[in-house]
Formats: structure tokens, C-alpha cells, sequence
């Protein structure tokens, strides 16, 4: 393999506290390598007037699986418009919302990013999601698989089941599924939904286990504590998009009892009753509460105004909200004792008190948050908005004047009352290179992605400096992936396949008696074809790498 | 680097796999993906732990020919390599292809996509009408789905609307509930006879139904919602009253057994069940998928973004429900090359067309494509020689495939990325 030396670029690389100095960067054999100044290499790119980071990462974001496949079906609509295409290299794909998979790849790369996680891989779905990601050319990829609704888990915190043994069905299926995580949706509601139960709150009883989401979200944040995973517990909190859910959200960060966890799509989940219309921001109450739990990271799930659909695994919820699609189409699945999926079209629309609200209370969370390594960039695509509205969302984060004329566009109520008026905080590119790759990276225990120093990834996105940040950031000058150029000023240059990250903690396998007679007994696969083997995962994952992490502390002993 | 590749190399899918020894096999000829039986080689091979009609018709067909089965070139046997070299060469005249059949496994499909990308194809499935009775309520109002382990779980209440479910014969012991977990079931058939074994009779129903399937569908919805209807049949106001009563209740209904406004009944169904979920609990179950049409719908959907029946073109892609649809473009002469693929037995042969067709099929295929301007290439069966991965018809779990035996022929997906390399070739030579 070449090597390439990025000579006289202004570098921003958090994790090596490296703030806008210029440098220059080594590459070989896909890594990052000190260079010798006189070192002769096979390409040479004079980076002056352009600025470095590490390839971008976006750790939530529904890419792969069945629901996201589901509603790319389901709004045929959503790709109608063409772009030309290059022949050489590009498959024809296409989709804004609900981009294909060939489209996810194509868009992400050309944009800088190099890795994309999916949030809410369903155990019984895995395969697809391995498959559909496998798909998504460029990225890296990985998944958290979906716990803490399967009748099996609510069962065993019901019957009082030891903590160990509860543990060991987590690692279980971490390993089964080949996920990098683990996230929970709702926890609890989306199994109480199946018995007909329409609300779940953090304290309140699972209409048929008798379990709180309290009990859910401690027992898995504790188990993958104990597994030594190295992300959070990711957690899509009880009564998302409800007024008043704050107090849900809250107390979700309670529950967590000082263990590692992650709110995702927070903005969803940070609403108050105040106010004529009884819906109103929560921010404060929120960053209140997060400077005194350091254990707890977000991400935003900032929406875009414009078309967009909601996928989400939150079944009692999106049925909830299925009378304001837009276009008004449903979809809803309850799924092998394990999970559900929803799927709401909707439109995102400045006028709207509500949508309005929404998007003010997103910004503000960024804004506010005085710690960036805790909060990450997101949309939580598509169902805040698609992916390729980030460079947009870095451009209100990084420019006072610009977010002013937005709010000036709003439903005229948040305009003249959102408390983000008065906040005058501009991100700095520093806080951008946090916030979308060196904070997701430590989040992910991804020690060797989402920076720049010897040794690391060569995964690396370079942008020309512009004042116009959305331009800056929609369309870099270069990005290498592995080392290789892939894109260059929104063209591709290469299509390599992405690896797959996923982790295997250690448990105990006697667990797998119980599950095979839970498999035997209640869902509808052969036990045998429960676990989704390393060669299987090549096959699914289209032969890309595998990149197994690392558990902290060398996982459980 | 700069290869637009789905996959570095499709074969490995397609080998034997040693490692997958102790694997149960996955059942390929229905979309219920059967894993609790097993399969010993033989010719026929033996299914054990089943008498599942449908499976053992479909086995039949493996039963191994006393010579191996060779390509043909317009009838002619021919070489492996001169049976791409030809096919290749009439792919790379054509101008509107259809990749039509589409009964592969979703490796095959990933190959069948790069090589439609190389030339411009429409991609219908052999049941794609059976398709778009789900998938154009799909994308005009949505959709309410149930899986295998729900319904047998927890379903208290199965209607099954039009169908006997003959064509998925072990369907009513897949969703049997646990001899042990006390779920109490009433089964009732509309507008079908109940089968005479299969479910316990004491627990089934038959309704005759009022009018046609969609007056039937359209006024059980209208009495679910309590709207009065003074001429509503008795039998119907009953049934309307236990999907109230039930707990969590499921329909059952089989598209290729709809009539040409199957999409209607569909929708009515749809209604019905989003009606009934507003104040309890249940779904729906399409017995639909065979032969790969869900995941060819899936890969395609997720490769392309938009389903089947859709044109991958120099401009783009465009997706046409009714217009793609095979017959109608080969009646038409609306394409100009058939590209027709049917690995999983001999029930699906390639229409007859006026125009050149190039067949990827099993091998007792061959006397359907012994007639002029035909290149067969006979493939592999992914569960029987071949391994891989198909989509069950709920579209939510996917299963392995294991072979059972090597019999040496290539897979589609082999096929399918041999002539795409060759188109390349040509294509780079000739710039």
C-alpha cells in the first residue's frame, strides 16, 4: 500500500488535544504513521487553507434493518428525484430519508464520514441488519442489539432470576447477534404494548411482568457494566415525544444509580407542560441534571424541518402518533417476542408551535451542554431528519447570526419566546471535532478511530476553510478511508467494503440451556440457528472486515 | 480499489459448508423457512420429521440425473465459459432487459443488482402480482404485521381471510401455541373451508361471509367499528364482536389467492386491523413470500431504495407497480432481453417470449430453454447443493441455508458477477 503524506493542514484532533495547529499527517498501510520530513512518499497533498479531523462517526443513525427497509418501501415518493450518477463507480440508488443502502454509503463518504452505527438492531432481525449494512459501501458499521422488551428478559426480572444469570443472557446475546451494543427502547413498553398496555412510566408496572422500566434500564446498564462493554447502556427513554416527559427522563438518570448510560434522541425526551399550548422546554432541568451525572452521555436527534419518516422500535408510541403521518401511512409489527417496529411518515414544519419547539429545544441542548464530550451529534436519521442535514445543523451550532434567521422563520410564538434567543455560544470547529468523531469514538471504546495521532485508523476528512460552514462541511476536499481516497470535492474516488465492529463479552453457557428450552417453547427458529457465527457475519456483512473491540478492562474474569 | 463491488467474490456462499455440519436445514421451498425438520441426502432426499407435502413435491426434483446437466446455447451443449461468453454477448445487445423469475437467495440478488447496474434492467419476481396486493397498500396506507412466535404466543384469536393456508401446509403447527401455556386459540376461516386436519376442530369456525372477499373484509371493519348496519349477517356481527373480545387477534390471508383487486382487499384488511388496534391488541400475516420474492423485494429495496418492479436506467431508477409487471412487458415487447432466474426447483419455467432469453435455472430446467435464441446455465439450489440466506414472510428473520450435498453447479450469484466481469471487459475494451 502507497504512502501519503497531508502536508500543511490546520488539524483538529480532540483526543490528542491538538487544537488548529498546522501539521503535517503520515499515512501507510491504512494507519497513521510519523513521516520524516525528507521521507519521499507516493502522494503528497498540500493541505494549505484546508482543515483536518478524523473521518466523522455517527453512532446513531437507522441505516440497516428491517424497519428502515420497510419504510423505504413504503414511500416510493421519497425517490423520485435522480442525480446524476458516476457509472464507473456508483450503483444507481437513491432516497433522501430513506436512502438506500449503496445511497447511505455514497452520501455519508462524500460528506466525511467514515463509520455509522445502527441503533436498533432487533436480535431476531440481525442477520438483515448485518446483510443491509454490509451494503453500505465506504462505512465501517456496527449495531446495538435491541434488549429489555423480549418476553424472555421480562421474565427472568419477574421470576427474580439471579443478576448473574441475567448478565450472562445479555453477554449471550451480544455475541449471538454480533452487535456492539446494547440498546433499550422504551424499556418494557414495547412488550406491555403487545398486552394492550398504551402508557409506561419510569415507576409504573408492566401490565403482565410486573416489572418497572426502572428495574429494566439498572439490570442491563449494570450488566454491561459488569461485561465490560465498552459503550453505554443506549437508551431511548419511556414516553418519548410526550409533554412532560421530562420527569421520565429524569428519572430514567436516576435509575441508572451512577452506572454508565447513554440518552439518545434526548431532544425527544425533554419536554415540559408549561405554557399556554402545555409544551414547553426542559432544557435547563436537563443540564442541570446532567452536570451532576458525568455518567451520562446524549446525542440530540436534532430535527430538520422538511419531509422525513420515524422509524423507531417504540411501537405504544408510534401507533400513538400514527394519525399525524404525513403522508398519512402506518406501519406497526409486533416481532417474535422480542421487539416492535413503527413507521410514521412526517413533515417537519416551521410553522408548526410543536415542530417549531422541537427544534429550538435541540439547539439549546447542544448549546448548553458544557461538556461537548458528552453530547453527539445527531439527527438521529431519519426520524429528526436525514444525515445529509448535518453540514445545515454544524452551520446553527457554529454561526449566532445564521441561527437568528432561522428563528426568525418560526412559528412566531417560539420565535419571540424560545429561550435559545438569548443564547449567544458558537461552536467552535474543536467542539465539532468532539461532538461528531472523537467524543462518539471514546463513547464507543473506539481507541484507534475519531483522532489523528500515530498508530490510529487512516480514516481522515479534510475540508477547505470557508466561513460558510454548511458548505465546508457538505463537501470536503478529501476523505481517506483505511488510507485509500475515497472522495474527493463530492466525487467518489473508491468503493472499498466497510468492516464491521462488534464486540464478544464473556459469559457463562450454561445460560444457553434455559434459552434453548425458551426457544423450543415460545418463538419460532431452531435454537441451533440462534447465534450468528463469525463466518456467517462475513457472509452477511458482504466479506468486509470483522473488527472485533475491545472490552474495558479485558471484559469479566 | 476503485471497483464499484458489492461483493470482493460471491463464491464462497456457494461452497459446501463443512462447518455447517451440526446446522439444522432450512427449508427453501416455502417462505415459512421451516428449521425444525431435517434432510438426509438421496435422491430423493429424505425429509425427516415431516410430511409436509409441499416440501416433499418440491424434493422430487433432486433427484440426481444420471449424466450431470450441461449449459445450452440456443439447444446446443455447451461449455460453462461459452455459455457466459454467449449470454454475455446478448445482454451487452440488449437495451431494456428484465431480470424477471428472481427465485435466488439474497446473495444472488446482490450480484444480479451489480449486474443490472451494468446494463440497465427492469427486476420483476415471478408472484410480483402477488407482491403488489401487499406492497401497493404499503405504500398507499401502511401496513400492520404480525410474526411466527407472536401469533403463537399470543394470538387468542386467528382469522383466516380466504385462505386454508393448503399452500403452507406446516403453517398451523408453526404457530401453535405451547401444549403447556394455557393460550386458549378459536381458528376461524372466512370464505374458506377450515382443513380437515391440521388444528383442532373444536376450536375452529367458518364464516361464509357477505358478498365478495372485500364486501366481507369492508363490513366486518365497518362492524369492528361499531357502525350499525342493519343487513350486517349475524355470523359477521358475531366475529366482530370476538375480534373486540380477543385479546390479540391476527389475520391471515394469502395473496396469490386474491383477485385482480387483491390491493383493495388488502387495504380493507389493513383498516380492519388498524380499527381493532385501537382498542385491543393484534396484527396481520401475509402467507405470501415463495420462491425468494421477499428477499428479492427486501435486497432490492435495500440496495436501490425502492422495491421490486422497479428499472435500474442510465438516468436512475424508476419504480412502476403495474407497468413492470412481466407479462405485460413481454406481451408489449417492452424489453428486449429476458434474464429469467429460478434456482429453487422446476415449477417456475421461463415464459416463452419473442425475444432472446438467458436462463439461470435448475437443471431439469433444460428442456424448457431447448429452443432458439436461449443460453441456459443450470444453478445450484441454496439448501440443497448450495448454502445462503433467505428472508422469511413475515420480512423480518432471516435464515441460513444449508446444503445437504456438492453437486459441482454454480450458484446465481456466481452467474450473475461472471457476467458482469465480462460485461466490463467489454465494456473497457471497447473505450
Amino acid at each position: 500500500m502507497s504512502t501519503i503524506r497531508l502536508r500543511g493542514g490546520r488539524i483538529y484532533d480532540p483526543t490528542n488535544g491538538i487544537d488548529g495547529e498546522v501539521r503535517d499527517i503520515g499515512m501507510r498501510d491504512g494507519r497513521i504513521v510519523e513521516l520524516h520530513p525528507q521521507e519521499k512518499v507516493d502522494h503528497d497533498y498540500d493541505l494549505s487553507g484546508c482543515i483536518v479531523m478524523a473521518g466523522g462517526i455517527d453512532l446513531h443513525t437507522h441505516i440497516g434493518g428491517g424497519k428502515v427497509n420497510l419504510a423505504r418501501m413504503m414511500l416510493p415518493e421519497d425517490h423520485r428525484a435522480r442525480r446524476e450518477r458516476d457509472t464507473l463507480l456508483e450503483l444507481a440508488s437513491s432516497g433522501c430519508c430513506t436512502p438506500g443502502t449503496l445511497e447511505t454509503g455514497y452520501r455519508y463518504a462524500e460528506m466525511g464520514y467514515t463509520a455509522a452505527f445502527e441503533p436498533a438492531m432487533l436480535a431476531a432481525n440481525a442477520r438483515q441488519a448485518h446483510m443491509e449494512m454490509g451494503d453500505t459501501p465506504i462505512l465501517d458499521h456496527g449495531a446495538y442489539v435491541m434488549l429489555g422488551n423480549e418476553e424472555v428478559f421480562l421474565e427472568m426480572l419477574a421470576r427474580g432470576e439471579d443478576f448473574e444469570r441475567v448478565r450472562d443472557y445479555v453477554g449471550w446475546s451480544i455475541n449471538a447477534s454480533k452487535a456492539m451494543g446494547v440498546k433499550v427502547v422504551n424499556p418494557g413498553g414495547i412488550s406491555a404494548f403487545k398486552f394492550n398496555q398504551r402508557k409506561l412510566d419510569v415507576d409504573e408496572n408492566h401490565v403482565h411482568w410486573q416489572v418497572t422500566p426502572r428495574r429494566v434500564v439498572h439490570t442491563l446498564a449494570r450488566a454491561l457494566r459488569e461485561l465490560g462493554v465498552p459503550h453505554p447502556l443506549h437508551i431511548h427513554a419511556s414516553n418519548l415525544g410526550v409533554a412532560g416527559n421530562i420527569e421520565s427522563t429524569l428519572a430514567t438518570i436516576d435509575a441508572l444509580e451512577g452506572l454508565p448510560g447513554h440518552l439518545t434522541h434526548i431532544q425527544f425526551h425533554t419536554y415540559g407542560t408549561e405554557g399556554p399550548k402545555k409544551f414547553s422546554s426542559a432544557t435547563r432541568q436537563l443540564i442541570e441534571k446532567l452536570k451532576g451525572a458525568p455518567n451520562v452521555s446524549i446525542d440530540v436527534g436534532q430535527i430538520i424541518f422538511g419531509q422525513t419518516v420515524t422509524a423507531s422500535g417504540d411501537t405504544m408510541r408510534q401507533f400513538a402518533n400514527a394519525d399525524l403521518g404525513n403522508p398519512r401511512k402506518y406501519v406497526g409489527g409486533d416481532i417474535e417476542c422480542d421487539a416492535g417496529c413503527g413507521v410514521v411518515p412526517f413533515r417537519y414544519r416551521e410553522q408548526s408551535y410543536v415542530n417549531a419547539l422541537q427544534w429550538a429545544i435541540g439547539l439549546e441542548i447542544f448549546l448548553r451542554m458544557d461538556d461537548p464530550w458528552r453530547v453527539v451529534l445527531t439527527t438521529d436519521h431519519p426520524n429528526g431528519g436525514p444525515f445529509t442535514s448535518y453540514p445545515h445543523l454544524i452551520k446553527l451550532l457554529m454561526d449566532k447570526s445564521f441561527r437568528d434567521e432561522q428563528l426568525a422563520r418560526l412559528h412566531p410564538d417560539v420565535a419571540a419566546m424560545a429561550d435559545l434567543r438569548e443564547i449567544g455560544r458558537e461552536l467552535s470547529l474543536y467542539d465539532i471535532a468532539i461532538m461528531t468523531r472523537a467524543g462518539p469514538a471514546k463513547l464507543l471504546g473506539l481507541s484507534d478511530r475519531g483522532q489523528l495521532g500515530v498508530g490510529a485508523a487512516a480514516d481522515i476528512a479534510v475540508y477547505r476553510e470557508q466561513s460558510d460552514r454548511e458548505a465546508m462541511f457538505a463537501t470536503p476536499e478529501y476523505v481517506f478511508k483505511d488510507g485509500s481516497l475515497v472522495a474527493r470535492r463530492g466525487r467518489l474516488e473508491a468503493v472499498p467494503t466497510g468492516g464491521t465492529h462488534f464486540i464478544e463479552p464473556e459469559y457463562d453457557p450454561a445460560i444457553e440451556k434455559t434459552l434453548e428450552r425458551h426457544y423450543r417453547q415460545h418463538l419460532s427458529i431452531d435454537w441451533r440457528h440462534a447465534k450468528i457465527s463469525k463466518d456467517e457475519l462475513c457472509s452477511c456483512s458482504n466479506h468486509g472486515s470483522l473488527l472485533p473491540c475491545k472490552l474495558h478492562g479485558g471484559g469479566r474474569t | 480499489m476503485n471497483t464499484p463491488t458489492l461483493a470482493p467474490s460471491p463464491t464462497a456462499e456457494h461452497q459446501t459448508a463443512a462447518g455447517a455440519a451440526d446446522a439444522p436445514w432450512t427449508c427453501p421451498f416455502c417462505s415459512l423457512l421451516c428449521d425444525g425438520f431435517s434432510l438426509q441426502d438421496g435422491d430423493p432426499p429424505r425429509l425427516i420429521g415431516s410430511d409436509c407435502p409441499r416440501a416433499l413435491k418440491s424434493l422430487d426434483a433432486f433427484v440426481r440425473p444420471p449424466k450431470a446437466v450441461t449449459p445450452t446455447i440456443d439447444g446446443v451443449t455447451a461449455t460453462l465459459d461459452a455459455a457466459l461468453d454467449a449470454a454475455a454477448a446478448r445482454l451487452a445487445k440488449a437495451r431494456l432487459p428484465l431480470f424477471g423469475g428472481l427465485a435466488t437467495d439474497v446473495s444472488g440478488m446482490r450480484q444480479l443488482y451489480r449486474l443490472a447496474n451494468a446494463r440497465g434492467a427492469v427486476f420483476d419476481h415471478a408472484h410480483g402480482d402477488a407482491l403488489m396486493h401487499t406492497l401497493r397498500p404499503l405504500q398507499d396506507r401502511g401496513q400492520l404485521f404480525s410474526t411466527l412466535a407472536e401469533i403463537r404466543s399470543r394470538a387468542d384469536l386467528v382469522i383466516c381471510i380466504g385462505t386454508d393456508a393448503a399452500n403452507y401446509p406446516e403453517f398451523f403447527r408453526r404457530i401453535a401455541p405451547a401444549a403447556d401455556g394455557g393460550l386458549q386459540r378459536r381458528t376461524v376461516f372466512v370464505g374458506a373451508q377450515p382443513p380437515a386436519q391440521a388444528i383442532d376442530r373444536s376450536s375452529v369456525g367458518r364464516v361464509t361471509g357477505q358478498g365478495d372477499l372485500f364486501d366481507t373484509v369492508a363490513t366486518l371493519a365497518a362492524l369492528v367499528d361499531q357502525r350499525r348496519l342493519p343487513d350486517a349477517a349475524p355470523e359477521l356481527i358475531e366475529l366482530a364482536n370476538a375480534i373486540r373480545a380477543a385479546r390479540y387477534c391476527v389475520l391471515v390471508w394469502e395473496p396469490a389467492q386474491l383477485p385482480e383487486h387483491g390491493a383493495l382487499i388488502t387495504e380493507a384488511m389493513l383498516r380492519l386491523a388498524m380499527s381493532f388496534n385501537r382498542s385491543t391488541r393484534g396484527g396481520m400475516f401475509a402467507l405470501s413470500g415463495v420462491d425468494g420474492l421477499q428477499t428479492a423485494n427486501a435486497a432490492m429495496s435495500w440496495l436501490s431504495g425502492l422495491p421490486l418492479r422497479s428499472r435500474v436506467g442510465p438516468q436512475g431508477l424508476e419504480h412502476q407497480p403495474l407497468q413492470f409487471a412481466t407479462a405485460r412487458l413481454l406481451a408489449n415487447n417492452a424489453v428486449d432481453l429476458l434474464l429469467w432466474v429460478a434456482s429453487f426447483g422446476t415449477h417456475l419455467p421461463p415464459p416463452s417470449a419473442s425475444m432472446p432469453r438467458i436462463v439461470l435455472g435448475h437443471p431439469m430446467l433444460a428442456p424448457h430453454c431447448a429452443g432458439g435464441d436461449t443460453v441456459f446455465i443450470p444453478v445450484a439450489t441454496p439448501g440443497i447443493n448450495a448454502d445462503g440466506h433467505l428472508l422469511r414472510a413475515d420480512s423480518v428473520v432471516a435464515l441460513p441455508l444449508h446444503a445437504i450435498r456438492e453437486e459441482g453447479l454454480p450458484g446465481v450469484a456466481d452467474i450473475a458477477h461472471a457476467l458482469a466481469t465480462r460485461l466490463a471487459r467489454a465494456a473497457k475494451a471497447t473505450r
